[in-house]
């Protein structure tokens, strides 16, 4: 288990990035290194600040506790985060200038601080449309107790 | 379809998201939130080239801030009201760029019943200032009563 802390993480996208695979070389159906990662509070609370989003539900126990949820929970966009730190340097997701052409996300239990979060993702086909290299990857992320937290697609046009 | 399982919801009706000024600041603290650091949001520099055949002028929002802001316009609306957000499909139309506002709203488009739930669909939009579509979506809720 990896615990994961911002200040490690590589904000350079451009470094060893033609080591990254490319349109080529990206095989559909193979499944794409991904690492286990602690959720935290903080990861959460400034996700969900970043997009202004201030429910209690995020930031607040006491409220958290009597709600539904029974506790602190996290936006249900909190993938978007998790993507990048399930994922290792060199995915091809990282690449600069990749572009995200549309996403489908389907949502089971949420994730909660303190989930050991497990990342499954692939790319599942990747085709040619209007003179553009597109790849659709997919990406199944589970909790600690091998719950589906959610799964998704999402359809990027590759730079190279 | 039911069109009479929530008698709180109507199709037709409408959801008023958030009105969300957009500013570099805002996008460099959206990349330090989801740790996404595309040079595309980030890099000035970088934005004379063309990305497999597509050019844009400056740099761009993520995508995935305006799916995260869909998504809290539909938690926001959903949850005091008992209902469980289940799915969200996006698509990008036109780039956001610094110094846009971007304004979301939801429309309730179905309700269904299946053997074992009750749902409520949703068509998305959301709107730079100039009234132009920078992205859709649709929605789906579940409601456990």
């Amino acid at each position: 288990m990896e615990e994961f802390i911002t200040d490690s993480f590589e904000k350079d996208f451009w470094k060893d990035w033609e080591k990254r695979k490319t349109w080529d070389e990206i095989q559909p159906g193979e499944i794409r290194p991904s690492f286990e990662v602690t959720l935290t509070k903080e990861m959460i609370q400034r996700f969900a600040r970043s997009i202004g989003d201030l429910n209690p539900l995020y930031f607040d126990e006491e409220v958290a506790k009597k709600s539904p949820f029974g506790g602190l929970i996290s936006p249900p966009s909190i993938h978007v985060l998790l993507m990048m730190v399930c994922t290792p340097h060199e995915d091809w997701m990282k690449e600069p200038g990749t572009i995200n052409a549309g996403q489908s996300w389907y949502y089971n239990v949420p994730a909660r601080p303190g989930d050991r979060i497990r990342l499954v993702c692939k790319a599942l086909d990747k085709f040619m449309r209007k003179d553009r290299l597109f790849v659709i990857h997919e990406n199944v992320f589970y909790n600690q107790n091998g719950e589906v937290i959610c799964s998704g697609r999402g359809w990027t046009i590759r730079p190279r | 379809m039911d069109s009479t399982i929530h008698q709180d919801i109507r199709v037709g009706q409408m959801i008023q998201g958030p009105s969300v000024p957009v500013t570099k600041e805002m996008i460099r603290e959206f990349a330090e939130a989801s740790c996404d650091f595309n040079a595309l949001h980030l890099d000035e520099r970088f934005m004379d080239r063309s990305f497999g055949k597509t050019k844009f002028d400056k740099v761009i929002a993520h995508g995935m801030m305006t799916f995260s802001l869909m998504t809290r316009m539909m938690t926001d609306w959903l949850w005091p009201r008992g209902k469980i957000h289940r799915r969200l499909e996006t698509r990008w139309l036109k780039p956001v760029y610094p110094g846009d506002t971007i304004t979301c709203g939801a429309t309730v488009t179905k309700q269904m019943k299946t053997l074992k739930g009750n749902w409520i669909l949703f068509s998305l939009e959301v709107k730079n200032q100039k009234g132009e579509l920078v992205a859709t979506g649709e929605s789906m809720a579940e409601s456990p009563d």
